[in-house]
């Protein structure tokens, strides 16, 4: 038994016997070297199933089947609320981070009461000073509004086309709480600029949480930084707006649109 | 175990004097993945029930599919590539231009900046938020209690929290209580008349949260934003059943079209 390493699949041999121009030839050698390293065959059958996944023909749905098609697509727009929210999202999360980069959370540098804060300054800024700026905080703010709307709007087509039955309950639940969280992203959004609206609209929002039974004085902590509205409540409303709602949110919509591929869409009859 | 068939790593058959540990414990029955009857067997208790579940709802997979007629076809629907794509390539520009046109020509106003010291006449949240502002205007309604010499049970936020939670709970508990294939409004006219009062409803509430831009007296505008969501019900109702009863007509016509009565 010699010591010489024994290849049982001689590749470059194979390659050799092969009648290949110098383009095959260079393409193949680089295969080979990389699969040899990398095992890239295994990856490139996966490519190769989801190529042929990507363009899986549709089974014959509901509304072909019994010839529905015009009454569907006259109500289509209706059926394309839910990806109009996810675009308005991407949209605002996109305009937000640039607006995050010249946004300071702070209600430092008022002399005397009513006077501009570093907040309110930074937004005066933003739309004054930064090239485009006017333009960028008007898109973050439609964005958000036309997300709500959308919303809203998802959750009417839902219930009046009965989508929400069985088996889809869960996924009904999940809807009420991204409804319920995109509200409290606007309106911890509406507390940023620390305008006169946004300071009473908190003030309220914090005497809501303290008349909790039980709970209350925890929870006026926790969101509103205390009693008296303040840095710390800027500063929350701040975390809660560009870190804890953007993860919790994502990831709720990645589920809900997930059980939605899982589940099928609930078609009219 | 102590099996005296078994080789010592080092060739000696000696027990007291092993050191390598002994032959493994268990031994792995072969390279199969166990059936799920297999695992069944093998699990107690909570693990033996899913086990026993999945046993059963695969047979039921089996069973319908060996009753089902389902036929499946080369060529059945819309590729994803290029009409589906495409398609959806076309509404999401059309709808991101839309967005960015309403925001260059509305803006927004900025207002002055936030002073402790002085409350504003209107304080509004935006817009989406009227009906749930309207919520906290209800403490008029706040019940009173004859037994606590009149004194109310729940401070008036309390009151408007609560109504958050009915609506939210109300909410969440449609489709536990609405079940069945029907997708239609017409098919469930009840329902689709709920939805509508509920729809109202919000628009009602978010007027009373701007009621300073309204020149009502308030008895009426509070009459109004309850009235008004039944009366939409009712409406709604009564065309809906109206369309059935037109549905119905056109379905009966055509049958006797076909079967003239003898």
């Amino acid at each position: 038994m010699s010591l010489k390493k024994q290849d049982d699949m001689d590749h470059n041999a194979w390659l050799k016997s092969q009648d290949l121009t110098a383009i095959e030839t260079a393409f193949l050698t680089t295969l080979i070297w990389l699969d040899k390293r990398l095992r890239i065959v295994d990856y490139l059958e996966l490519l190769e199933t989801m190529y042929y996944r990507a363009n899986l023909q549709m089974p014959k749905s509901h509304t072909e089947q019994y010839d529905l098609d015009n009454k569907f697509w006259y109500w289509y727009p209706l059926y394309s609320l839910g990806s109009l929210s996810i675009i308005a999202y991407l949209l605002a999360a996109v305009s937000g981070a640039l607006l995050g980069f010249y946004y300071a959370p702070s209600t430092a540098g008022a002399a005397a009461q009513g006077d501009p804060t570093a907040a309110y300054d930074s937004m005066v800024m933003i739309m004054t000073d930064v090239q485009f700026g006017f333009m960028l905080r008007a898109i973050h703010r439609w964005a958000a509004q036309f997300m709500v709307a959308a919303v809203f709007l998802h959750m009417l087509r839902v219930y009046f086309t009965g989508a929400y039955k069985e088996p889809r309950e869960v996924n009904w639940i999940l809807g009420v709480v991204l409804i319920a969280l995109t509200l409290l992203f606007g309106f911890s959004g509406y507390v940023l600029p620390w305008k006169q609206l946004s300071f009473w609209a908190a003030q309220i929002g914090g005497e809501l949480a303290l008349a909790t039974p039980i709970v209350g004085e925890w929870a006026a902590q926790l969101l509103f930084g205390g009693f008296t509205l303040g840095q710390a409540t800027l500063v929350r409303m701040y975390i809660l707006h560009v870190f804890v709602l953007p993860f919790v949110v994502t990831a709720l919509i990645a589920v809900h649109v997930g059980i939605v591929w899982v589940q099928g869409i609930a078609e009219p009859h | 175990m102590t099996d005296d068939t078994t080789p010592m790593t080092d060739g000696g058959t000696d027990d007291e004097a092993r050191t390598d540990g002994g032959p493994p414990a268990t031994v792995p029955p072969d390279d199969e993945t166990p059936t799920w009857s297999e695992r069944k067997e093998r699990s107690q208790g909570l693990a033996q029930l899913t086990y026993q579940y999945f046993e059963r709802s695969r047979r039921e997979d089996e069973d319908l599919r060996a009753e089902s007629t389902y036929v499946e076809r080369d060529v059945l629907g819309f590729p994803t590539w290029p009409h589906e794509t495409i398609r959806n390539l076309a509404i999401t520009s059309f709808f991101l231009g839309i967005m960015l046109l309403v925001a260059s020509i509305l803006p927004g106003h900025f207002g002055d900046p936030a002073n402790p010291g002085s409350t504003p006449a209107i304080i509004l949240p935006d817009w989406y938020l009227y009906w749930s502002f309207g919520l906290l205007k209800l403490s008029p309604i706040n019940p009173e209690l004859a037994v606590l010499g009149g004194n109310i049970v729940m401070s008036n936020e309390l009151y408007g929290l609560v109504a958050h939670g009915a609506i939210f709970g109300v909410i969440t508990l449609v489709p536990f209580l609405n079940k069945g294939n029907a997708r239609r409004p017409v098919e469930e006219p009840g329902w689709a008349a709920l939805g509508m009062t509920g729809v109202v409803l919000a628009i009602t509430l978010a007027v009373l949260a701007i009621q300073n831009f309204f020149p009502v007296p308030l008895e009426l505008l509070f009459s109004l934003v309850f009235m008004l969501p039944v009366v939409a019900g009712i409406i709604t109702y009564a065309v809906l059943k109206t369309m059935r009863e037109g549905y119905m007509y056109d379905l009966n016509r055509r049958y006797f079209m076909l079967r003239p009565p003898k």
